[in-house]
């Protein structure tokens, strides 16, 4: 059986997730209308920092883990056209702790990665755009950028 | 003042974090002997509070304390004598989430003093997951145990199949019961959950061996009230079913009283002055109380001493005015009734019927004090014995902390002098390399992949066999159920969906060949099961539709004899395995052992002290003392 070693850990973040974990998020693997749950895959939610643009919305995040989790970091994906200066048109978080290159290690639990991806929310890192729209205005028109985050934050509203 | 403990042991002592995990029997002693041999940071959880029951053993605890914290007074109570010390305890049960393996990490040596089965699996897996040593005991009675448990070094607590509640054979209970136990067996199992239970439920109370259930039909019929019929009349002739016409039907068949003894039917007209009853005794002066559960035929019969032993006629009358108190006093529960042995009038219905049963056989009767305690699977507890258990649970814990590998001990307490021995020690086992909670050997699970559900596997194998709460059952990195307050309800439908679908139907299938791992949410257990699949089960010899191996490999039965309880294990006679293979003269056998520890009753004084007092050339401990009276163990 491969993907033992993913499979394991993953298991083990589930459980700890469950066990505990920062309120307003919600992480669980991926559910499918058949009724198969995939750990491969988790279906995420990261709400917006209190006091800043960001707050109010509750931003779908999906977590890819490969088979080599946690050798290799999972790829994070908002939905495409997502607006934010360091998240790529598809979608895709450009994070260090995301990056097998620089920042990823093994170690680096479920729980950091979300509350890593909700602190680059409202602290993007100019140092590297991955999508133009969001950096331009961020780095030109601070009024135009604020404004656009907060239509944002209306598109994505909590789930009751 | 008598001296703690040894130089060495205060040494190993000091400064260790101890976890007590119960405040009962043998933790009330446990924490005193604790405190006493210099422990100073003991941490006590216990989920009870006190009961006026627990007082003619539990001496921590006074009236006054009763309905508190059992953990908590326990404390006080020893602070009061050793105030100097820390103590922690936490009115708590040990399952819940807080006492996870963090939690267990901050301890030296876990000290188990439990009652149940479950509680102690789940010490056992999370001081393997937090690598704490364990040390795990229990009592019942004059019979107790203390193991000790190390990771890697020693076997856990679950590396040996615990032996199951003794259950006896059908034909025995139905047909030739030999013991007084086996008449109860017949009178609770059998016809209190016919007349009173579940009428859907399977009762084996009408089938005789030969006689192929050919009356079956009209049997049915007779436990049935008649319409009209009055509540005496039905009494009677229930009586003169079960007593009577039932023994002459297996009186018929020859063959089996070739080499028995014959029972003797007992007819209601054979015991005329049981008719009397309603004459003496008078329904309407019982004192009709709101509490169901104070019914009592004793009381309307006029029998007072529950110790004494009833005649045949004492008998009937009671099981016919018992019978009649049921369906006058407490129709609404017959059909739902399930035998309790705190429920007085169930008591003595199951008393008098088995009494008049045993009459039949020829088998002592019993008074309903001895049949409530066989009924209910009571063992009195023996305050002494859980004195001796805490105090070798602490000569073990002292040598885990000195690391002592070589010196560990399971040691028995018996009920009888072996060879002037009460206690018997026994160099513990290694690890199974089989056991599916300490090692990594998947387990085997033979199961009708196209037949059985998800269902099957977490109810008959995941909680029941492995003892797992809140499992998660995965099919590679497919989640095929878990289980949990926190989750939504998008996932419990979801699993609730999974668990009644056949296994080769999940969404990722489960076929022959197939891994399964399952874990727990809190235990930090993990196991694969192997998947085998088989299309026929016998019904008879493996009525759960699949057989589960891997574990059971290494069970003896054959060397153990049953225990009267869940509490405490058999000693598994002349089976050995050694921690370490070294033949230095540390390592005697197990033989030589027996003659070298002896114990003793001296004439010291209780003092609730633990002493240590050195001989010529040997250090006698004082192993447990109250009642005035005193165990030594050579150490």
């Amino acid at each position: 059986m491969s993907g033992g070693i993913a499979r394991g850990r993953l298991a083990e973040e589930r459980k700890s997730w469950r066990k505990n974990h920062p309120h307003g998020f919600v992480a669980k693997p991926e559910a499918l209308a058949d009724g198969s749950v995939n750990l491969m895959v988790w279906q995420c939610t990261i709400p917006g920092k209190a006091g800043t643009d960001w707050e109010g919305g509750c931003y779908p995040l999906a977590l890819h883990f490969s088979e080599d989790y946690p050798s290799k970091p999972p790829k994070c994906k908002f939905p495409a056209g997502f607006f934010h200066p360091n998240v790529y048109p598809s979608g895709t978080v450009c994070l260090s702790i995301l990056n097998e290159d620089s920042g990823w290690r093994p170690a680096i639990t479920v729980k950091q990665i979300l509350v890593g991806i909700q602190d680059l929310l409202d602290q993007p890192n100019p140092a590297d755009p991955a999508q133009t729209e969001g950096y331009h205005l961020f780095i030109q028109d601070t009024v135009e950028y604020k404004k656009r985050v907060r239509q944002q934050a209306k598109q994505y509203p909590p789930l009751v | 003042m008598a001296a703690a403990a040894t130089d060495h042991q205060l040494s190993a002592i000091k400064g260790k974090k101890v976890l007590m995990v119960g405040a009962g029997g043998i933790g009330c002693e446990l924490l005193k002997t604790l405190a006493l041999s210099g422990f100073q940071d003991i941490h006590i959880i216990d989920m009870d509070t006190i009961e006026v029951s627990n007082l003619n053993r539990q001496f921590l605890f006074r009236q006054i304390h009763v309905g508190q914290s059992k953990a908590k007074v326990a404390r006080d109570a020893v602070l009061r004598f050793r105030p100097k010390i820390s103590i922690t305890p936490y009115h708590a049960n040990v399952k819940d989430p807080e006492f996870n393996v963090d939690f267990f990490k901050q301890f030296h040596v876990v000290l188990n003093g439990l009652d149940n089965l479950d509680a102690r699996r789940h010490v056992n897996r999370l001081c393997l997951a937090a690598d704490v040593p364990l040390v795990e005991s229990g009592t019942t009675g004059f019979l107790g145990q203390v193991t000790v448990h190390v990771k890697a070094k020693t076997e856990c607590y679950e590396c040996q199949p615990k032996p199951a509640p003794k259950t006896y054979p059908v034909c025995t209970i139905t047909s030739t019961p030999s013991k007084f136990v086996h008449c109860i067996v017949w009178a609770k199992d059998l016809l209190f959950s016919k007349l009173f239970g579940d009428k859907n439920q399977e009762n084996d109370l009408n089938v005789r061996s030969g006689d192929a259930n050919s009356s079956s039909e009209r049997s049915e019929d007779v436990f049935v009230r008649k319409p009209d019929e009055d509540i005496d009349q039905y009494g009677r002739r229930v009586y003169d079913h079960v007593f009577g016409y039932n023994i002459e039907m297996a009186l018929s068949n020859e063959e089996t009283w070739r080499n028995r003894n014959r029972p003797r039917p007992i007819y209601i007209r054979d015991v005329p002055s049981a008719a009397l009853t309603r004459q003496n005794g008078n329904v309407e002066n019982t004192k009709t109380a709101d509490d169901p559960l104070s019914v009592s035929a004793m009381v309307s019969v006029g029998l007072k001493n529950p110790q004494e032993v009833w005649s045949l006629v004492e008998n009937s009358r009671i099981f016919l005015e018992a019978l009649k108190l049921f369906f006058s006093k407490r129709e609404q529960e017959v059909g739902n009734l399930s035998f309790d042995k705190d429920d007085q009038l169930a008591v003595e219905f199951v008393t008098a019927a088995a009494n008049i049963r045993a009459s039949s056989f020829g088998i002592p009767l019993h008074s309903l004090f001895e049949a409530k305690g066989i009924a209910g699977n009571i063992v009195h507890a023996v305050a002494t014995t859980n004195a001796i258990i805490a105090g070798l649970i602490v000569i073990e814990a002292i040598k885990v902390l000195r690391n002592d590998t070589s010196n560990y001990r399971m040691t028995y307490c018996l009920e009888h002098p072996s060879r002037k021995m009460l206690l018997m020690p026994v160099e513990p086992f290694e690890p199974n390399k089989n056991c599916y909670v300490c090692s990594e050997t998947p387990l085997l699970l033979e199961i009708n992949t196209h037949r059985s559900k998800l269902r099957d596997i977490v109810e008959k194998i995941v909680k029941a066999r492995l003892g797992m709460s809140l499992p998660l059952v995965m099919h590679g990195a497919a989640l095929l159920y878990e289980v949990g307050d926190d989750l939504d309800e998008a996932m419990v439908a979801n699993y609730s969906a999974n668990l009644d679908k056949v296994l080769s139907e999940l969404p990722s299938s489960v076929t022959g060949g197939t891994v399964l791992t399952v874990e727990d949410l809190q235990q930090e257990l993990s196991c694969n099961i192997n998947i085998k699949h088989r299309e026929e089960f016998d019904e008879e010899k493996e009525p759960d539709g699949m057989i589960l191996s891997g574990w059971t490999q290494a069970l003896t039965t054959e060397n153990n004899k049953n225990s009267p309880a869940g509490g405490t294990e058999t000693l598994p006679v002349g089976k050995k395995r050694k921690i370490s293979e070294s033949s230095n003269a540390s390592s005697t056998s197990f033989e030589e052992k027996k003659e070298e520890v002896a114990i003793e009753y001296s004439d010291i004084v209780a003092s609730n002290q633990y002493i240590v007092r050195k001989g010529d050339n040997a250090a006698w401990t004082i192993v447990s003392c109250h009642l005035s009276r005193t165990f030594l163990m050579k150490i």
